[in-house]
């Protein structure tokens, strides 16, 4: 549906873009993820149009839009502050684009209230000054303003980032319920990871203009293929060599010893797995804790590491700081990262706990 | 307003147990009522109750007098007129300036922002000593067309065009402000919705101006209205307007009624237009609607014709706005017979000009006199509002509230009215001022400047203390400083700069004033407007002319270096955080509201 190829854009000097290639399928919620500055909203207003890539090109559709305008380019966009034109009301708001595209008014009308009862708009706040509506209802309108030219993709940019927490987590649902609804291809750029997993079908997730990863949530999460990756999306606590060392003599698992190692929180546990699995026991000491009410944050000191992990307060006795304990790994939840290049290291045969 | 000061009573009682307060308190009413209120009530009496009963026969003499009704017409023709010319040329140099793409923007602004530097009686003057009968430029046009009418620069046509080139300030202050706060992400909306640049301008940004407007239409309309200099120096005899005649028939006893009720008329239209402003400013500001606005990005005409339209008038306009300014600082160095036949060599200019000003006794004294009533006035209006002001905003209660509204009738109310006013109520022995006759003296001009500066000084120096983070007032407090102590030591050192900012604002204004003196200087204590004023009936002849073109420059570059002072530096700082100030609220000084009727930096062509 999208594809931009070998795109670069610079900025006078700067480049913000050194290359990029991206392909989104047909009906898919993709997200472009990562810290501010990374270049991801570069790279949704070139996809755009309001902004030329230096080299490259972009397809939309299986048609080349590159030196095409914005509007020309079939592309719907929600804006970061949703920019919904004050003097107007929402039905004008909404009907701004038809108007301008010169449909007869009875046929604008039509569209423009079919689109509002999509988007759940009453007749009513139709006639109101979009100043007068809530967060979330603006985001609707900014929604079905964009959706009612029936573009073939959806954009957009951080529309829940001006929003408080709470507001924040409605809304997230709203656009990923709407955009089920509608089936649009939707091209979404967040910096909040939450937002990422919870709602794409897959992530691009950006660092300095380029591209580290592309997957699934759960593959961007559970196989992150780069250091940066794996740092910039959940918390994890990095492992002395000492500890992967004996992680390795311990199981029988083939990990390197030099590399750059990772255990995500969750995956570190004081208790054995249910199954027996293939955790292997090593000995601790409790460093500290810090309760949250719903789970305890403990830092488990280890052969040289503390490793962080995450355990539920479900009622049951817990130890305290200072207690001797045992920490359960599964080598194979352990990332590891080439020191020069922060690349993967391909996963070694996962061997089970040597008896 | 802070807890503290609630607890120590913002109460009316707590008021009148100061003697501090009581004292500033009884000053403030006795000025009130002596050059306030009892001057305006006065030409309301001697218009409708000349002798102790009512009598209309005020307007029956103005309906019966040709010359009158027809200056009332020409007023309004004028106000009509000069709303929609300023309009056109003013959105047009701010989309020029701040909106499109067009080469060499930062030198159109600089020409534009001419009329910042010198308004008034000054820029009338020039333009005729320009483009008048007897201008350098008719001198020129006269010798290549000899068949040409040389008053071709006279009546209603130039009259408008001056006024629409003075007035178009309000607009590069305030439209173009407003244009900044546009969050250029509607216009990239708009664009990815299919707008064309003509469509973007004219359904999305334009609406967005619409109160700013209309403010400022009605600013223009206001002007017209109040019209003075101009319509004297360029009008001729056929084009007369009102405040014109409310000077000649104020000078003579007979006819001080109807002088008296065209002042009221004016007034009664100035009030009107202002509250329907004040209303629409109230209900109608488009706020942004988004803390994360982004800043707008200049657009390309797309059209190559309309591209080479615009920056073809862009500079046409930039050459008659500069024209002027160019012509009188090259003239300001010529000697008197290139200023007659408008004929210069670069042999021909000297410091002659400058040397006679700034030496001679006739040349120096006007400036000398101007520059005193300006700098007295502004020190009695700043240093006296000080205490008013902290005062007004620690106590809010219905006395203050009161206070505050009557301090404020200057700005409602037309400087011809208050002249007027002041002329009729002190040209005999009065109580009020413990018996003594103002009409004719020197002191009469410098309360005129003073209550007519009042308004604008009052609310900025009541933003700035508002804006004085209350806690520091309240650390004082609770380490032993009294009330006195707490105003020296604390509060004056922080509002100090932007008193003197105003300080400086009003000093400007005051300097080249016209509409003010010529109702009330002392004849033998001529300010500076005057004596331009003078010199453009040929009073002094080439000499005169020559002096004019001195203190025009003088006066530009006074001006120009408190503007650069105050707004310069300011709007750099200020540049930092051009988010916050998007669209949070209005900057009390980019109010229109707050600059209306003669509080303006730099007064229009009245």
């Amino acid at each position: 549906m999208i594809r931009l190829d070998n795109i670069e854009v610079s900025f006078g000097d700067f480049t913000a873009i050194p290359h990029l290639d991206l392909h989104v399928k047909p009906g898919e919620f993709f997200t472009l993820l990562g810290p501010s500055g990374c270049g991801k909203t570069t790279a949704l207003r070139t996809l755009a149009g309001f902004i030329e890539p230096s080299r490259g090109a972009v397809h939309v559709d299986g048609k080349n839009v590159t030196r095409l305008p914005s509007d020309k380019r079939q592309v719907g966009m929600v804006f970061q502050n949703y920019a919904l034109f004050p003097s107007m009301s929402v039905w004008e708001n909404i009907a701004f684009g038809l108007r301008v595209r010169k449909e007869k008014s009875a046929e604008s009308d039509r569209l423009v209230r079919d689109i509002a009862r999509r988007v759940e708009l009453s007749d009513e706040q139709l006639h109101k000054n979009v100043a007068e509506l809530s967060g979330g209802q603006q985001q609707r309108v900014a929604v079905a303003r964009a959706l009612v030219l029936r573009p073939k993709i959806l954009l957009l940019d951080e529309p829940l980032s001006n929003l408080d927490a709470k507001l924040r987590h409605q809304l997230r649902q709203q656009l990923k319920d709407l955009q089920s609804e509608f089936g649009i291809t939707t091209v979404y750029v967040t910096h909040d990871q939450d937002e990422a997993l919870a709602m794409s079908d897959r992530v691009a997730v950006f660092n300095k203009g380029v591209i580290e990863q592309v997957g699934t949530p759960q593959e961007i999460y559970d196989q992150a293929a780069t250091e940066f990756v794996c740092n910039f999306i959940g918390d994890s606590s990095p492992l002395t060599s000492e500890f992967v060392a004996e992680l390795n003599r311990l199981s029988g698992a083939g990990l390197s010893p030099g590399a750059n190692s990772y255990l995500r929180v969750e995956k570190a546990s004081l208790t054995p797995p249910l199954d027996g699995g293939r955790a292997v026991g090593l000995p601790g000491t409790v460093a500290s804790r810090t309760y949250h009410g719903l789970h305890s944050r403990y830092v488990v000191r280890s052969h040289g590491t503390d490793v962080r992990l995450l355990v539920l307060e479900d009622g049951n006795v817990q130890p305290e700081v200072g207690a001797e304990t045992t920490l359960y790994v599964q080598p194979g939840h352990v990332l590891q990262y080439h020191p020069g290049t922060g690349a993967a290291l391909a996963k070694q045969d996962q061997a089970v706990a040597l008896p | 307003m802070s807890g503290a000061a609630v607890r120590n009573g913002g109460s009316v009682r707590s008021m009148v147990r100061s003697p501090f307060v009581l004292m500033v308190g009884a000053v403030l009413t006795w000025f009130i009522a002596a050059f306030l209120v009892w001057p305006n009530l006065n030409v309301l009496i001697a218009t409708f109750f000349p002798d102790g009963s009512f009598s209309g026969r005020a307007a029956e003499k103005l309906f019966s007098s040709q010359r009158a009704m027809k200056s009332l017409g020409n007023s309004f023709l004028l106000a009509l007129a000069l709303s929609i010319t300023v309009n056109v040329v003013g959105i047009f140099i701010v989309l020029v300036t701040h909106y499109f793409k067009i080469r060499g923007s930062r030198i159109l602004f600089l020409g534009y922002a001419t009329t910042f530097i010198y308004g008034g009686i000054v820029l009338a003057a020039g333009y005729k000593f320009i483009y008048g009968d007897k201008g350098i430029v008719t001198s020129l046009l006269l010798t290549v067309f000899p068949g040409m009418d040389p008053a071709w620069f006279s009546g209603f046509f130039a009259v408008l065009v001056v006024m629409t080139f003075a007035t178009t300030t309000n607009h590069m202050l305030f439209v173009g402000n407003a244009l900044k706060g546009v969050d250029y992400q509607t216009i990239e909306a708009a664009r990815n919705l299919g707008a064309s640049t003509w469509t973007i301008l004219r359904r999305v940004v334009l609406p967005m101006l619409k109160p700013t407007l209309f403010a400022v239409t009605i600013l223009s309309f206001l002007t017209g209205l109040g019209a003075l200099s101009a319509p004297q120096v360029l009008g001729g005899r056929e084009f007369q307007t009102i405040t014109p005649m409310i000077l000649t028939f104020a000078n003579s006893p007979t006819s001080r009624d109807l002088a008296a009720l065209l002042a009221v008329i004016l007034g009664v239209s100035t009030i009107l237009m202002l509250a329907v402003m004040s209303r629409f400013e109230k209900r109608g500001t488009y706020y942004s609607l988004s803390k994360v606005s982004s800043a707008l990005q200049k657009q390309q005409i797309s059209s190559p014709v309309a591209n080479a339209a615009v920056h073809t008038v862009a500079y046409l306009l930039f050459a008659l706005y500069t024209l002027p300014v160019v012509l009188i600082v090259l003239y300001s160095f010529a000697d008197g017979a290139a200023i007659q036949t408008g004929q210069i060599s670069p042999g021909s200019l000297t410091l002659d000009n400058y040397v006679r000003v700034l030496t001679q006794e006739s040349g120096l004294r006007p400036f000398v006199i101007s520059v005193v009533y300006s700098a007295l006035a502004t020190v009695i209006a700043v240093g006296g509002l000080l205490l008013v002001a902290r005062l007004l905003q620690k106590y809010r209660n219905w006395v203050a509230s009161v206070f505050e509204y009557l301090l404020h009738i200057p700005w409602i109310l037309p400087s011809a009215l208050l002249a007027l006013g002041l002329i009729i109520s002190y040209d005999h022995p009065n109580p009020l001022v413990g018996g003594a006759v103002l009409t004719g003296t020197t002191v009469i001009l410098l309360i005129a400047f003073v209550t007519v500066k009042i308004p604008f000084t009052l609310r900025m120096l009541k933003a700035s203390f508002a804006s004085v983070n209350s806690s520091m007032e309240e650390a004082a407090a609770i380490m032993g400083a009294k009330t006195l102590y707490v105003f020296r030591r604390i509060l004056l050192p922080i509002v100090l700069p932007a008193a003197a900012a105003i300080a400086a604002l009003n000093f400007n204004s005051m300097l080249d004033d016209y509409d003010t003196a010529i109702f009330l200087a002392h004849p033998l204590v001529q300010p500076l407007g005057l004596v331009i004023k003078a010199n453009t009936d040929g009073a002094e002849g080439v000499e005169g002319v020559a002096n004019t073109f001195v203190y025009t420059v003088l006066l530009m570059v006074i001006t120009g270096l408190t503007m650069y002072l105050v707004y310069g530096r300011s709007s750099r700082r200020r540049a930092g955080r051009k988010n916050s100030a998007a669209g949070a609220s209005p900057d009390p000084a980019t109010s229109p509201a707050l600059v209306a009727a003669g509080t303006e930096p730099a007064a229009p062509v009245r």
